[in-house]
């Protein structure tokens, strides 16, 4: 639940009801320092990578924000899809977020066997083995934007043994 | 207690719905009523979605009127009508109606729904437009969802103004004027959390107005609900011929009648909700001709395509106007 009347967290500078652009940028290669954003006050956020942490400071910025604000997120697939649909949690609506995604970096692949995620460079089509159980996934182009994966599906399920 | 026959035949827009008592009659104001409908055996009603409608049969018309309640397995089901002594009629009759007399109606038809992800409503309404929106509070109390109600009514003419203090206490902000009405509207505006979705109705007026200041303070299209009533009475029209091509048959329209009712004379079976140019479950597509759009569905742009057409309440700009039908 998103709530106006906490306090803002400590370092992270947005005040309370901002209604501007928020840039968050993952990785090396993310920059939204090039993305013009109008004449709307912004607010600029830089991670490592979407992990719990930078996740977690993303929701609270988020949460202290009002409708009217605007996400750009900019880096690799996996790192934006991860925020995207962290944002969305929050109640942020596609049509206020704008990803700037990097294409060349890992896609990530869900496996529906065992739910776990494993990445991967290779394209749509191909195989790739889950880190979580081992299974041989082939990849799809079918994306959630809710898991902020691809996903897979074992590869030879209907082959005869 | 004064007794209405029945009509003999259901028109098209209540066919396949239920015929129900009235059990109660409210006067709210001087020129609003409620009255609530039950079935004569007592039976529960289909339940509904938060903001739906019914249409009510009245002599040979119909008319919509948004359903009150939470929707959760009623046993009734109320609608507030308003008087308009100008109108085609059918709140005139609505009013005339007494305890005991039996109506047709519509099931309930949803064109008015929360969105299921919202964790706040913003309920804006003006006049009898407090309907639907009363509606949406109800099923949010009863859903632990949280909503907010600016009220807009003129002083002694508000409807239901008691019930929605009860509901929300002082998340409910009444407003008689227009200034301190966009005084309060640009506040809440402006402080929403992410989770909030907005839902307005009233004249088209006051919903063209409120959308656009929340669009102008950056609020996208999905956070944005509203219940268009009122549509405008239609002009009878000029009368023109439909080309079916799929079926080889040629059909005149004549002057004063719908090209939905002319299909339905014909023997075509159209699916359709509110026959006024407000739901869209008419759409046909248009192979030629230009359409004279006159409902409140399509975008404009979808209107410049002239492909789709909605055949309640449209008519065509040619002659002849060719259907893939």
């Amino acid at each position: 639940m998103c709530s106006a009347s906490m306090p803002p967290a400590a370092g992270t500078g947005l005040e309370p009801g901002f209604r501007g652009v928020i840039c968050a940028s993952f990785g090396a290669t993310g920059d939204t320092a090039g993305q013009h954003t109008g004449v709307q006050p912004r607010h600029d956020l830089r991670f490592k990578a979407a992990n719990p942490e930078a996740l977690s400071e993303l929701r609270s910025v988020l949460e202290r924000s009002h409708v009217g604000v605007r996400l750009v997120l900019a880096g690799p697939p996996a790192d934006i899809r991860a925020a995207a649909a962290a944002a969305a949690e929050c109640g942020l609506q596609q049509e206020e977020l704008t990803l700037l995604s990097d294409e060349t970096a890992p896609r990530v692949i869900y496996c529906p066997h065992c739910h776990a995620t494993t990445t991967t460079v290779r394209p749509a089509g191909s195989e790739v083995q889950c880190r979580g159980c081992a299974t041989s996934l082939a990849t799809t182009d079918h994306f959630s934007r809710r898991m902020g994966a691809y996903l897979g599906y074992s590869a030879h399920a209907e082959e005869a043994s | 207690m004064t007794i209405t026959a029945l009509p003999i035949t259901a028109h098209p827009a209540v066919e396949g719905g239920l015929q129900l008592e009235v059990t109660n009659i409210s006067p709210q104001t001087e020129s609003i009523v409620s009255i609530t409908l039950a079935d004569p055996s007592g039976a529960r009603l289909p339940s509904y979605v938060p903001g739906s409608h019914l249409v009510v049969q009245y002599g040979s018309g119909v008319n919509a009127y948004s359903l009150t309640g939470s929707g959760n397995g009623p046993t009734e089901y109320t609608i507030s009508v308003l008087r308009v002594e100008d109108g085609a009629g059918g709140s005139v009759a609505m009013h005339q109606l007494g305890v005991g007399d039996r109506v047709y109606v519509s099931r309930p038809r949803s064109a008015f729904a929360p969105a299921s992800t919202a964790t706040h409503h913003l309920l804006i309404a003006a006049g009898i437009g407090i309907t639907p929106v009363l509606s949406h509070a109800r099923a949010a109390a009863d859903r632990g969802t949280t909503s907010s109600l600016i009220y807009v009514y003129r002083p002694g003419a508000g409807a239901h103004v008691e019930e929605a203090r009860d509901l929300l206490g002082p998340a409910l902000t009444e407003c008689s004027d227009r200034n301190s009405f966009q005084k309060v509207l640009a506040e809440q505006l402006m402080t929403q959390s992410l989770g909030t979705h907005l839902y307005v109705c009233g004249p088209v007026a006051f919903m063209d107005a409120v959308l656009d200041q929340a669009r102008e303070l950056g609020w996208p299209p999905a956070r944005l609900h509203s219940e268009a009533f009122g549509a405008a009475e239609l002009d009878d029209g000029e009368p023109f011929t439909v080309n079916l091509v799929r079926s080889g048959l040629k059909l005149d329209v004549p002057s004063g009648a719908s090209l939905l009712e002319t299909l339905e004379k014909a023997g075509k079976t159209i699916p359709n909700m509110c026959r006024k140019g407000i739901c869209g479950e008419c759409v046909l597509p248009v192979l030629r001709g230009t359409p004279q759009h006159r409902d409140l569905y399509l975008t404009d742009q979808e209107k410049a395509e002239n492909t789709t057409m909605m055949c309640c309440v449209s008519r065509s700009e040619d002659p002849e106007l060719e259907l893939d039908l």
